[in-house]
């Protein structure tokens, strides 16, 4: 390689452009240079999405920054200030990024898990109905909030891998129909039973279930922390200790890359199908109730939450990593909370942010691609070191 | 004097080619010429080049140097279409058929005769395609049912199908690739046959192979690859076997010494009546019974797709028996899972080894812990152990001899076949099992490669293991085999000890001619 | 009632069944298709597009409109499709993932174009286009047959272009050069690189098709569910229609039952309700009857599926 750098025409370029393309495809490095590359390409077709309809670049980025409490606005409505814009980004960040983790759970062992709308809105209901309904103590709704919406979404979530090991009904096929039919029953019952005659949703949970501290009160301002954001990271930090440190994250991701090697090793397929989609679901489940009892505290009937769609996204451009997908899912949730915020002060469409998601994720979609050429350039310019070197000997 | 005339009378010349993959030369500057109407070999061991170069030929690469003439005039092969186009076509060592179409319909693949229903729309002519098949079927003796669906067809017949494909693209320089490699003795007579049939009919042969005694057998002359290079091209009738291997090898090859089991132990596998069905329900394996004793390799022969490699598969577990017993060293097994097998003392080097034997997305270290990774002392308590698994693993590298760049951290995807085969004999061999079950644990390797796994497989026996080896290739086998177990589809026709037959016994009981 | 449940069953197997037609070109082909729900909503977003734009030159009333917003729902969905294509052929992704990608973006493209138009036509951002009412037909005769007359009174013309598709696709995929390449691509797509066939070529134009079918069944759905083109196109229907082609097996005929199944389960579900006087809400828990019958019916079927052996390979000639 160094001869070829050598003796191209720019050594100094030359190196530049053989160093990138190492840590574009080096086994070590490519998982991060990759989607930080994807990130940088769709920050410019942003930046020239929102050229085309007239606005300022930087000062649209400045607005999504503001939105999501990240940069103070220039005004703010009585008891309102950045601290609680960004609380309020974090009650939505703890969803989406257990959500993420959902997703890249059951990706991880091989299975598309298209159901998280589904499980988050089953988790949200049940959990709304026993405990958010209830005349609880705080010390008691809470974790039987958290309990529920584990135990609803593990539960669904085995299901989906009983029905694919068991009866070989495709993960993505049962995780549709279930999606539906949790939309459907849950809004029968709520019509039939819970509805609020005003909001057309459900009625407003109990503030004892809610997954938040309220009245903190810093500098005057009284603030509302969402307790889901300590779970989610909570929940980011054990998944990347099983993945990495346990038998049973071995075994999930022996699954996940080679069914058929894992088998002959005497891995249990069937069993690690169903506990990988139990703790998707469970994932699932915990983003289903802090997003339906924390962020919005009422459901709304026969409406899957697309922030369930969203995840796959998001999971996916954090490359099915724990720690990957906290910064996927702070990049993604700036977009999606500033969206408001942005539309409202520059006038663009807030539809801008989703496109942007969109684009993100195109662009790691890419990324097996850019790696794999990547390493094929690398591979001609070490060929052409090589040749070289035995055209002088 | 014939020669003499002849010589300039080259269908295809290849001048110079030199072909790289990734800085390594699979083809260096290498000239050869095939004359028309002869069976011209190339001859080289695995990784010689041998199937680069007729590739080359083929469309499917194109060289980085050197030109390619055919019939006197310089040709472009960009694709297989201009090969096809320049009549040339190749038999490939693995068959590209689609399992579920008929065999006039993978033969007319690619050039679809057309009619028009009604006189507007075009609609595949599979009518007058099944006559024409059946008529060229005749001419050249290649018997097949035009209507019959590939699932449903023999290795040789699949072949038969493979070289009807080229005839009716009218191609008159056919290549065939390792094409006896899957083949029974007898089925290899019939191929040898119809290849001397095309000569006849005045087609021009290159018979790409790394068995000498073919060469021997049907060819006019012979080029000797080695190492991506050309060491000579030889007149068959003017040379020795002998003379060939040497070249081939580029040192003289030892005798290949057969040393015979020092005695038998006690029985440590047991197989009695086994029955297996594969996915469509059809009985692969009929009522099989045989025992494997310490100290004892036991061959399980017969033509590819016999059921061989089920028996293998129901013995490790992969495959569930329709009837039947397994019995490991007096324990009942049938009804165990794949684990319990393992840790019982069954170990299995798998056929496909990068579909079964290793995940090429795992490290190395992780490949060879796959079997073990949940025991002490590579992890405690369900928690994993990353220094032990690396201490394991450096282990078995230096042990076994294991190549790679980066040791125990590479990515196994990486690695060279030959070396991911010796992670896969290593972690195997280490677990010190009773029995150890190879199946073709040779397939696609050099010879330094085969020769030392076929001195680990005596090696384990002497030292006391029972050894089932599942091997399509029959020299392997009588090489090594204590004891031969020949089946024919789905059955164990015969078992004896493999000082009481001679190969060509051996190949009539494979083809169902004995019983 | 039993004309009303034929009628309106029709009405919702037709598009399922195009978008699982799609379906089946793809994955016939050996490119595993989770795009069709954003194709189909990009395909309608088009469609309705120009419907909307060519009926402030032909007059809203136009009949011409419904088969202007056809064509441009195929165009459409098969221009939308072809980043798919050139996801899973060229760029080698993952087929799994570049589907939801190509969801995704439509899911955000469409709406975020919706409102765009909007603005430059009417200057307000709704993200709704009107597209008024098709004009439907009765089929004289075949509509007094008793039982399964329903099936051809209202009709609307989407239906006898998509059976008219059907039928074509039967032709294509069986008898045609073009169906006996593209199946050889999904179960072992060397097979055609030996004899001389672009395996990369066939899977495109495939998935091509399956993007133009799959906008066509948007249109229609945008038509016949609200007679309006709204972000609410995405509800899902795509996936139901893929969860027919894989029950119906990758094949034609039991996929168009499935559909049927499908769509007279639906309304006959509502029909039901209103016969039996239940309030409205009481129907959305006879609407999940289609599915919850899918998952009942999978557990006794699903063993026998053989999917295309090569989908969701990518085609490397130099892996053999």
């Amino acid at each position: 390689m160094s001869g070829s750098a050598r003796r191209g025409g720019l050594p100094g370029a030359s190196t530049a452009w053989t160093r990138f393309l190492e840590v574009m495809s080096g086994d070590k490095t490519s998982h991060i240079a990759i989607p930080l590359f994807s990130v940088a390409l769709s920050m410019v077709a942003a930046s020239l999405l929102l050229l085309a309809l007239g606005e300022n670049p930087l000062v649209a980025m400045a607005a999504f920054l503001r939105g999501s409490g990240f940069m103070v606005k220039p005004s703010y409505a009585g008891g309102q200030s950045a601290l609680t814009d960004f609380l309020s980004f974090l009650g939505i960040l703890a969803p989406m990024l257990l959500a993420a983790l959902s997703v890249a759970a059951a990706l991880r062992a091989g299975m598309f898990n298209i159901g998280v709308a589904g499980q988050m809105l089953a988790a949200g209901y049940v959990a709304t109905i026993l405990a958010g309904y209830a005349d609880m103590a705080p010390a008691l709704a809470r974790p039987l909030v958290v309990l529920l919406g584990l135990s609803v979404g593990a539960t669904m979530g085995a299901a989906v891998g009983f029905l694919k090991y068991r009866f070989n009904i495709h993960e993505v096929v049962s995780t549709i129909m279930f999606n539906y039919i949790t939309s459907y029953v849950t809004g029968f019952l709520i019509n039939t039973h819970y509805s609020d005659a005003i909001t057309r949703s459900s009625r407003v949970c109990s503030r004892a279930a809610r997954l938040t501290v309220t009245g903190i009160d810093v500098g005057g301002l009284r603030l509302t922390f969402p307790i889901g954001i300590l779970i989610a990271l909570a929940a980011a930090a054990i998944m990347k200790f099983v993945l990495d440190r346990t038998t049973v994250g071995f075994e999930l991701k022996a699954v996940g890359l080679n069914r058929d090697a894992a088998r002959y090793a005497g891995i249990s397929v069937g069993r690690v199908t169903v506990f990988a989609m139990s703790v998707s679901g469970a994932l699932a489940g915990l983003a289903g109730v802090t997003y339906y009892l924390g962020y919005y505290n009422n459901i709304m009937p026969k409406t899957l939450a697309s922030l369930g769609f969203d995840a796959i996204a998001v999971a996916l451009l954090g490359n099915l990593n724990p720690v990957g997908s906290i910064f996927s899912s702070i990049l993604v949730t700036i977009f999606q909370k500033g969206s408001v915020y942005m539309s409202s002060t520059l006038g663009a469409p807030q539809e801008v942010a989703s496109v942007i998601t969109s684009v993100m994720l195109l662009f790691s979609a890419c990324g097996a691609c850019v790696r794999f050429h990547a390493a094929r350039m690398l591979e001609k310019l070490a060929g052409r070191g090589g040749s070289d070197e035995g055209g002088g000997g | 004097m014939r020669q003499e005339r002849v010589e300039n009378d080259y269908i295809v010349e290849m001048r110079h080619i030199t072909k790289r993959f990734g800085g390594v030369a699979a083809n260096d500057d290498i000239s050869i010429g095939i004359r028309r109407g002869e069976i011209f070999a190339v001859l080289g061991e695995n990784g010689a080049g041998k199937s680069t170069l007729m590739s080359i030929l083929f469309g499917k690469y194109e060289p980085d140097s050197g030109d390619i003439l055919v019939r006197g005039r310089p040709a472009v092969l960009s694709s297989s279409n201009d090969a096809v186009s320049l009549n040339i076509g190749m038999v490939h060592q693995h068959f590209n058929l689609v399992p579920n179409y008929t065999v006039a319909e993978n033969i007319i693949l690619g050039s679809e005769p057309i009619k028009r229903v009604f006189g507007i729309f075009p609609c595949v002519d599979i009518k007058t395609a099944e006559a024409r098949i059946a008529e060229l079927s005749r001419a050249y003796g290649l018997e097949v049912d035009p209507s019959l669906p590939i699932a449903q067809a023999g290795v040789s017949v699949q072949q038969r199908v493979e070289i009807l494909k080229m005839l009716c693209r009218n191609a008159e320089i056919l290549i065939f690739d390792e094409p006896t490699a899957v083949l029974a003795p007898r089925e290899i007579e019939f191929l040898l046959d119809i290849i001397r049939g095309l000569r006849e009919k005045g087609h021009t042969i290159i018979l790409i192979t790394h068995k000498l005694e073919e060469i021997m057998r049907v060819a006019d002359r012979c080029a000797v690859l080695r190492r991506g290079r050309l060491v000579g091209t030889l007149a068959v009738a003017d040379t020795s076997p002998q003379e060939l291997a040497e070249l081939m090898v580029g040192r003289e090859l030892p005798p290949a010494g057969k040393r015979p089991s020092a005695g038998f132990g006690d029985t440590v596998l047991e197989v009695q009546d086994l029955t297996v069905r594969d996915q469509d329900g059809l009985e692969v394996v009929k009522g099989v019974s045989f025992s494997v004793r310490r100290g004892e390799i036991f061959a399980i022969v017969g033509v590819s797709g016999s059921g061989q490699v089920e028996i293998a598969d129901a013995i490790a577990g992969l495959a569930r028996p329709q009837a039947g017993r397994i019995r490991l060293m007096g324990l009942d097994i049938t009804d165990c899972g794949i684990r319990r097998r393992i840790e019982a003392g069954i170990s299995y080097i798998p056929e496909d080894r990068q579909r079964y034997g290793v995940i090429l997305d795992f490290t190395l270290a992780e490949n060879l812990a796959i079997k073990s990774y949940y025991r002490p002392p590579l992890s405690k308590s369900g928690v994993l152990r990353p220094g032990r698994i690396r201490e394991f693993a450096d282990d078995l590298i230096e042990r076994y001899d294991i190549r790679g760049a980066d040791g125990a951290g590479m990515i196994t995807r990486s690695m060279s076949g030959g070396n991911q085969q010796k992670a896969i004999i290593a972690r195997e061999l280490s677990r010190d099992s009773a029995l150890i079950i190879f199946v073709q644990p040779t397939r696609g390797l050099d010879i330094g490669a085969i020769r030392s796994i076929h001195a680990r497989i005596i090696e384990e026996r002497d030292r006391g293991r029972a050894v089932l080896l599942v091997s399509l290739d029959l020299d392997e086998v009588m090489n090594l085999a204590d004891t031969v177990g020949i089946v024919f589809s789905g059955r164990m026709v015969k078992i004896s000890p493999a000082n009481r037959l001679t190969a060509d016994e051996v190949g009539e009981y494979m083809m169902g001619v004995r019983v | 009632m039993m004309d009303a449940i034929m009628t309106d069953g029709l009405s919702f197997a037709m598009p399922l069944l195009i978008m699982a037609i799609g379906g089946i070109y793809s994955e016939r082909a050996g490119v595993v298709m989770l795009a069709i729900e954003g194709l189909q909503g990009f395909g309608a977003f088009v469609g309705a597009a120009a419907a909307v734009i060519s009926g402030i030159y032909l007059g809203t009333e136009s009949p011409l409109l419904i088969f202007i917003a056809m064509a441009a729902a195929m165009a459409g969905g098969a221009a939308f499709s072809s980043i798919h294509a050139l996801l899973c052929v060229k760029f080698r992704a993952q087929q799994v993932i570049s589907g939801m990608v190509v969801n995704t973006l439509a899911m955000a493209l469409s709406p975020f174009l919706t409102s765009v138009i909007n603005r430059a036509i009417t200057g307000n951002e709704s993200n709704k286009f009107q597209i008024g009412p098709s004009v439907r037909f009765t089929v004289p005769g075949l509509s007094e047959i008793p039982l399964v007359g329903g099936l051809f009174k209202s009709m609307y013309p989407f239906e006898i272009v998509i059976i008219a598709a059907a039928l074509i696709s039967c032709y294509v995929l069986y008898k045609t050069r073009y169906g006996l390449r593209l199946r050889a691509c999904g179960e072992n797509p060397h097979s055609l690189d030996a004899a001389g066939g672009d395996v990369n070529r066939t899977r495109t134009i495939a998935v091509l098709i399956c993007g133009a079918l799959s906008g066509l069944g948007g249109v229609f759905l945008a038509y016949s569910i609200s007679a309006t083109y709204s972000p609410n196109i995405y509800v899902g229907y795509g996936y139901l229609s893929i969860a027919a082609m894989i029950f119906g097996n990758w094949k034609i005929p039991p996929t168009a039952c499935v559909c049927m199944f499908f769509g007279l389960a639906r309304s006959a579900g509502y029909q039901l309700c209103l016969y039996l006087g239940m309030p409205g809400s009481y129907s959305d828990l006879l609407l999940t009857l289609p599915y919850a019958l899918t998952l009942l019916l999978l557990v006794f079927f699903s063993k026998r599926n053989n999917p295309p052996r090569a989908m969701g390979e990518t085609f490397d000639r130099s892996r053999r």
